[in-house]
């Protein structure tokens, strides 16, 4: 137990320096038990692993006194005395305390379990599947019109599922949580009750005794002239850690590929944490300012739960100093620029900063984004008088998107059907000018101080003056979650680590090799006959190693 | 003018390779029982011109156009198809040194040559002309989240096609089974047995099938199913990583990291399929066909991903969108 923490002190690189050990520590070290613990979970690889090598160990120790004392304290698997200890504590204690002890390991044992951990991935893949083909959160009157009762769609969906699941809002609705919690749930079930007992038996390494067993191993050689000293330096080449002791080499090469999956678990479960806090302690807003406008952060700004607590930070006064877009010489806008101005309660100047769409501002936690804008009024001149400042009013014409426009009446504007001068504009750049009969008469750029006559008045368009649209934020959540992506992207690399082992065994001249990978499964052959190949043939009188060590 | 017709020059010319060393494959099939080595080698030379042809189409678009060639879904097609050449070559210079012949390239040949000739085909010939670049993708972020996305769906999309090639394989197995033994058949004949004939393989393929072409077709889907695995693990680490730095781009420009779009949604049910084929991975119980089933539902949903979300055009992943009315 003692070397299984501490790893330092098992291994003894290519020291082929016999230890000899009492029979008596080995015994009882080895508690006729295990089985019992084991069969009562899903933990296949980690059972047979555990069996074959303490079956082994069992059969070397009454014929042959050859293994390290080191060796043997490592074989005492710290969660074996455990299941030992608290089966104790069961036995001992009446029957309702068993049932309270067994309770949560029953829990355990069914959300550790793999087909459930499936089904749940594929109920929330399902979900979300389900959350992009309808419309997200919409009017009730929407879902009564898109999936009525007299037309169900295949032959049962109606509006009545959506609004009893909660399917209108499908990524924040319970079920669709609760998927989420039982996943985390299982995520950790999982990490606790298979991945890391199968990594204390992965820790624990062997030595194959028998040719037998080497042989059963998924890949298996002979090499009939060659030393198992020579295989240990190759394999050490090819980045194996290698141990020898007497004629038996075991090795093994990318143990990090085993451990990773935990760690790309947690890493699961900190994202979900960080998920959570977002999702309960943020504040989100979202506001257009007209250029030269001013709003204060705290206005703006909306809870998203009950975890969301304001900061100091929230009374800062924002200033639009300008809002203004660069445009591509198709004329089509390449990015929008505003520039900021923050102040505190004093009238104090905190920073300022222009920001754009990918370069957001941060200050005290908030960070405000470029999201949008809008075209707030055009300064006009009229017959030289002015300016005037006409409001600009969003159109929908035809779905489009972003279309102005405003109206100077001329003339008499009193009179029940006032006539006047139209102003269209898709972007600050350009203003489409119609008369009163509607028809076109030109075209204008802000600032190019060009009259135009239209109806006997002479316009100039003197600005054109466009609000910013910001999105403000704060999330508390940023850094667990960001913290988690690291851990995800880094263990998820490391997963794709195979972590192959390789036994061998020397019998007279002959080596048997044999070895095993939990992923690399089709690389590994053609890796190991590469590796085999360059071992050299030994043309002298073999080394003999104690011949009576190679028993069963 | 001069980078459009080097690109023109350079499309062509990878495309009529891909197709000649897609001959070159089947007339290894059909026609040599021992393929002749010169053929398998003048095929992988192929593959090698294509990779650098595609290459330096990538390069010139990146030139002329003054960002990374990313931005839209002729693009993403153009370097789909450099990902299966990448996949292939990487597997073949793996491969080359233990002199092995290089089976992917069945897989990896034709995916590069059907992407890239529905990229240049009639359907998307408005967009050949590389655009300008929407506000929102101009960010350092853009080359790492794309790339590694289109990385991953051309990885994925080969080990999952790999997998479709086992069920094939297997399929057409059971069918002949049932069909010639009969008393095979009334020994309830699942998928699960058959599963289990394939892991106690040499003992049961001795008593079952007495022909040594079952024991190569064994062989076979054993291989199809381990370079599948190995291949589509791959495809996830990309896949994990473009979903995570798109997530942190997000934050910078959208105002939050996850924000249920629905071609985010689909790239993580995407990473949720194949999250559970690595975990069916895991249990003996679902290895092989199970494990196959999911990496081909894993092959739809990529597509479903890739295409469908863009097809309907909504949502914030809006730039790569594409009409396929011709007006």
């Amino acid at each position: 137990m003692e070397t299984l923490l501490n790893p330092s002190k098992t291994p003894f690189l290519l020291v082929p320096k016999p230890h000899f050990f009492k029979p008596s520590l080995l015994h009882s070290s080895f508690n006729p038990r295990p089985h019992s613990p084991f069969t009562r979970r899903p933990l296949s690889v980690a059972i047979t692993c555990k069996l074959k090598t303490s079956q082994g160990r069992k059969n070397d120790g009454k014929k042959n006194n050859n293994i390290s004392k080191k060796i043997l304290l490592s074989d005492s698997a710290p969660e074996l005395s455990n299941e030992q200890g608290k089966a104790k504590a069961e036995e001992s204690g009446g029957g309702t305390w068993r049932v309270i002890r067994k309770l949560p390991r029953k829990v355990l044992s069914v959300l550790s379990n793999l087909p459930l951990a499936i089904g749940e991935m594929f109920t929330i893949a399902a979900l979300m599947a389900i959350g992009t083909a309808i419309d997200q959160g919409e009017a009730p009157e929407y879902y009564f019109q898109k999936y009525p009762e007299d037309n169900p769609i295949l032959g049962f969906f109606t509006w009545r599922w959506i609004l009893t699941l909660g399917f209108d809002h499908m990524f924040s609705s319970p079920i669709f949580l609760g998927t989420l919690i039982l996943l985390g749930t299982s995520l950790m079930a999982c990490t606790y009750t298979t991945q890391i007992p199968l990594v204390k038996v992965a820790r624990r390494w062997s030595f194959l005794q028998s040719a037998d067993s080497i042989r059963k191993q998924e890949f298996s050689d002979t090499l009939p002239l060659a030393s198992v000293k020579d295989l240990g330096v190759i394999l050490m080449g090819a980045g194996y850690e290698v141990f020898l002791k007497g004629p038996s080499l075991y090795a093994f090469k990318g143990l990090a590929g085993r451990f990773a999956p935990i760690g790309v678990h947690l890493a699961m479960l900190l994202i979900m944490g960080g998920a959570t806090l977002s999702a309960t302690g943020s504040f989100r807003g979202s506001v257009t300012v007209p250029q030269g406008l001013n709003f204060v952060m705290g206005d703006v700004l909306g809870p998203t739960g009950f975890l969301s607590t304001p900061t100091d930070a929230f009374n800062t006064e924002v200033h639009v100093n300008r809002f203004y877009m660069d445009y591509y010489d198709s004329g089509e806008v390449s990015q929008f620029h505003t520039d900021l101005s923050l102040f505190d309660m004093n009238g104090k100047e905190l920073m300022r900063k222009t920001l754009s769409v990918n370069d957001p501002l941060r200050y005290g936690g908030i960070t405000i984004y470029q999201t949008d804008w809008s075209f707030s009024a055009l300064q006009i001149l009229k017959d030289d008088e002015g300016p005037f400042n006409l409001a600009m009013a969003p159109l929908t014409v035809n779905g489009d998107k972003k279309l102005f426009g405003t109206f100077l009446p001329v003339a008499d504007t009193d009179s029940p059907d006032v006539k006047g001068i139209s102003m269209l504009a898709r972007d600050l750049q350009s203003i489409v000018l119609y008369d009163k009969q509607g028809k076109f008469v030109g075209v204008r750029r802000p600032n190019s101080k060009l009259p135009i006559e239209i109806d006997g008045t002479k316009i100039v368009i003197v600005d054109a003056i466009g609000s910013s649209g910001l999105d403000l934020k704060t999330d508390p959540g940023v850094p667990t979650v960001y913290a988690g992506f690291g851990a995800l992207m880094l263990t998820t690399c490391i997963s794709f680590l195979s972590h192959s082992q390789i036994w061998a065994l020397q019998d007279g001249t002959t080596v048997f090799v044999g070895g095993k990978t939990n992923r690399a499964k089709a690389e590994f052959p053609d890796e190991m006959n590469y590796l085999l190949d360059q071992v050299p043939e030994i043309v002298e009188s073999p080394i003999s190693k104690q011949p009576g060590s190679i028993g069963g | 003018m001069i980078f459009s017709t080097l690109e023109h020059i350079l499309t062509h010319i990878s495309f009529s390779v891909v197709s000649i060393v897609i001959t070159i494959h089947f007339l290894n099939l059909f026609l040599l029982v021992d393929e002749v080595v010169g053929l398998y080698d003048s095929s992988e030379k192929g593959m090698i011109v294509t990779f650098f042809c595609i290459t330096g189409l990538l390069v010139t678009r990146w030139v002329y156009s003054g960002h990374f060639p990313l931005s839209d879904l002729y693009e993403s097609l153009i370097f789909l198809s450099w990902g299966f050449s990448l996949i292939h070559i990487i597997s073949y210079f793996k491969l080359k040194i233990k002199k092995r012949k290089n089976n992917l390239s069945a897989i990896t040949a034709p995916s590069a040559i059907f992407t890239q000739g529905f990229a240049t085909s009639g359907l998307l010939t408005k967009m050949h002309q590389s655009a300008i670049l929407a506000p929102a993708l101009q960010s350092q972020w853009l080359m790492m989240h794309v790339s590694m996305m289109v990385l991953g769906y051309a990885a994925l999309l080969c080990g999952s096609l790999l997998s479709v090639a086992l069920l094939v394989i297997t399929f057409r197995k059971a069918i002949k089974i049932i069909g010639k033994n009969n008393n095979l058949l009334n020994q309830s004949f699942s998928f699960g047995e058959i599963q289990y004939m394939n892991e106690r393989s040499n003992v049961l393929l001795n008593t079952y099938f007495l022909s040594s072409k079952n024991y190569y077709r064994y062989q076979l889907t054993q291989q199809l199913d381990r370079w599948s695995y190995r291949i589509i693990s791959l495809g996830f680490i990309f896949l994990t990583i473009g979903i995570l730095s798109g997530a942190v781009w997000a934050n910078e420009a959208w105002g939050s990291y996850w924000n249920w779009d629905p071609k985010e949604t689909w790239a993580f049910i995407t990473w949720t399929v194949f999250a559970i084929y690595l975990h069916t991975r895991t249990n003996k119980n679902f290895e092989g066909v199970n494990s196959a089933l999911v990496a081909f539902m894993g092959f739809l949903i990529i597509w479903i991903c890739y295409f469908g979300v863009n097809l309907l055009g909504i949502g914030l992943h809006s730039y790569g969108s594409f009409t396929l009315t011709s007006n």
